[in-house]
C-alpha cells in the first residue's frame, strides 16, 4: 500500500511501514550519480535521502515506489498522472 | 491522495464484488491464499472479505516479516545487543518480537543499547557517528528489504566502516510457498501473489505454481480495490480453465524484476542450506547469510550466538495461522493472553500479522453462511 513517509511514525510502537513491507510513494528531487543517492519528497513535502541507483534511468519529477531507504522501482507514469 | 483514492472507491468495488458473485459456482468453495502480509492487514482493515460470497474463503500465508523469525534468532539477536560494546539496530516491529526471556524492547528497558531504525541506511549513519562502537544491523525481510540491506552492506565494505555488522536473517518467499503447496494439510485454489515483493524478483519466481501445481496466481496490490481485482482475476481463470500468473499490479511490478537489486542480491548475499521459520520448521535454501566477500561484516562470525532452536510456547498456535490451517481466533489464547500489548507470537506483533489484523480490525469470531 502506498502511504505517506512520517519520519517521527515510520517505524514506531503501532506500525512499521518496513516491517509491513510497504512502499512510499515519493517524487524525486534531485540525484547525484556519483554517490548512487538522491533527495525525494513525499506527498507532504518532506524530503528524505534515498538510495536511487536501483532504478535505471531516473531523473528528476520522476515517482518511485521507496521501501526501506531504497527506490526500488519507478511508477508507471500513467498510473502517475491518474 | 494519488495512487490512493482511484483504488479505494465504493462504486468500484460494488461493481468487482457483483463480478465475483457472477463468476463463482455455487456449491462449490474456494480457498484463495493472500501470501503477503500487508494483503491482510487491507483486507481486515477495508473489510473486503464482507464483499466476497460465503463459498470465497481467504486463507492468510506466511509473508509478514516479522511473523516468521524464530524464537531462536531473537534470543541470539538479544545475546549480541547485551554487549557492552554494541549498539543493536532493527526495525519497529522486530523490537517487540519475543524470545525466549523476552523481547529486544525488554533488553533495551534492561539497558541494551537498542535502538530502531527506518532503513539499514540510518545505521551505518550511527557507525559513522560512533566510531568506538560496534553497530550491528539485525536484518529481516522479504526480497523487498534486502536489497536496502545489500547496498548498505556495500556502501560500508566501499567506505571501509570497521565498526557495522549485520546479523542477517532474510528470507526468501518462494520455498516457504513450495512447502505449503506440498503440505496436506491444505487444499487452495490459487494465489494473491505478494506485490512488493515482486518488484524486486518479477513474476516469473512464482511460475512454478501454475506449473507444477496448477494453481492460479494474481500479482496485485495492496489497495482494496487491488485485492478485489486480483480475486476476480483468479476465480475468472478457474472459471475458464485457464491457470497462469498474472500481473494485477502492473502500475509498479515489471513482469522481469529489478534486476540491478537481483544482481546486488547476488553479490552480497549467498543462500543458507536450511533456515528456520516460526511455525513452518526448517526450510531448505529459504534464508539468505552475508557471502564470503561479505563475511567480515558479518555480526554472526564477529560475534558468538548461542545459535540454539527454541520451541514455541505450548499455548501459541502461530504455526497453524501462518500455514492458514486455523483463523486467528481459533487460537487459544488469541485477544486473551496474547494481545498486541502482549503478544505471545509474532502474528500478533506487527499489523501485517494475521492475529494483529483480526485482532485490531474487531474480527475476534466469524461465521459466514454458506450459499
Amino acid at each position: 500500500m502506498t502511504r505517506q513517509p512520517d519520519p517521527a511514525g515510520r517505524c514506531g510502537a503501532e506500525h512499521c511501514v518496513t516491517c509491513a513491507d510497504e512502499g512510499v510513494a515519493m517524487r524525486v528531487s534531485s540525484l547525484d550519480a556519483a554517490s548512487g543517492l538522491g533527495v525525494c519528497v513525499g506527498e507532504d513535502g518532506r524530503p528524505a535521502t534515498v538510495e536511487t541507483g536501483l532504478v535505471a534511468g531516473l531523473v528528476a519529477g520522476d515517482t518511485v515506489l521507496v521501501h526501506a531507504g531504497v527506490a526500488l522501482v519507478r511508477v508507471a507514469p500513467q498510473e502517475a498522472a491518474a | 491522495m494519488r495512487f490512493v483514492d482511484e483504488f479505494r472507491d465504493a462504486e468500484l468495488g460494488r461493481a468487482l464484488a457483483g463480478e465475483i458473485l457472477a463468476t463463482v459456482e455455487p456449491g462449490r468453495h474456494y480457498k484463495v491464499m493472500e501470501v503477503c502480509g500487508g494483503h491482510t492487514h487491507s483486507i481486515y482493515k477495508y473489510g473486503v472479505d464482507d464483499l466476497l460470497p460465503a463459498n470465497v474463503e481467504l486463507v492468510h500465508g506466511p509473508g509478514c516479516p516479522v511473523c516468521v523469525i524464530p524464537m531462536g534468532r531473537v534470543d541470539d539477536g538479544i545475546a549480541i545487543a547485551r554487549r557492552p560494546e554494541v549498539i543493536f539496530t532493527c526495525f519497529g516491529d522486530m523490537m517487540r518480537v519475543p524470545g525466549s526471556h523476552g523481547s529486544l524492547l525488554d533488553a533495551k528497558a534492561q539497558g541494551a543499547d537498542v535502538r530502531m531504525v527506518y532503513s539499514p541506511l540510518d545505521a551505518l549513519r550511527l557507525a559513522r557517528e560512533n566510531p568506538d562502537r560496534e553497530v550491528v544491523f539485525f536484518a529481516i525481510g522479504f526480497e523487498t528489504t534486502a536489497p536496502s540491506t545489500a547496498l548498505t552492506l556495500k556502501r560500508a565494505k566501499a567506505e571501509g566502516v570497521p565498526n557495522f555488522s549485520c546479523m542477517c536473517s532474510h528470507v526468501t518467499i518462494v520455498p516457504p510457498l513450495r512447502a505449503l503447496l506440498e503440505s496436506p494439510d491444505l487444499r487452495l485454489d490459487g494465489f494473491i501473489g505478494p506485490g512488493h515483493v515482486s518488484t524486486v524478483v518479477g513474476a516469473l519466481p512464482f511460475e512454478f505454481i501454475p506449473r507444477d501445481y496448477g494453481k492460479p496466481v494474481v500479482i496485485a496490490g495492496f489497495e482494496p480495490l487491488d485485492i478485489l481485482q486480483a480475486i476476480q482475476m483468479i476465480l475468472r481463470q478457474l472459471a475458464e480453465g485457464r491457470c497462469e500468473v498474472e500481473n494485477q499490479y502492473r502500475r509498479v511490478v515489471p513482469y522481469e524484476g529489478n534486476p540491478r537489486a537481483l544482481a546486488v542480491m547476488a553479490e552480497v548475499f549467498e543462500l543458507r542450506p536450511h533456515f528456520e521459520w516460526r511455525g513452518l520448521g526448517f526450510i531448505s535454501q529459504s534464508g539468505l547469510r552475508l557471502s564470503q566477500a561479505y563475511a567480515d561484516l558479518d555480526a554472526e562470525v564477529r560475534f558468538s550466538v548461542p545459535g540454539v532452536r527454541v520451541a514455541d510456547p505450548k499455548a501459541c498456535q502461530c504455526g497453524e495461522v501462518l500455514k492458514g490451517v486455523i483463523k486467528p481466533w481459533e487460537c487459544k489464547v488469541f485477544g486473551t493472553a496474547c494481545t498486541p500489548e502482549r503478544p505471545i507470537g509474532t502474528c500478533m506483533v506487527s499489523s501485517e500479522g494475521a492475529c494483529a489484523a483480526y485482532y485490531n480490525f474487531g474480527r475476534f469470531a466469524r461465521e459466514r453462511e454458506v450459499v
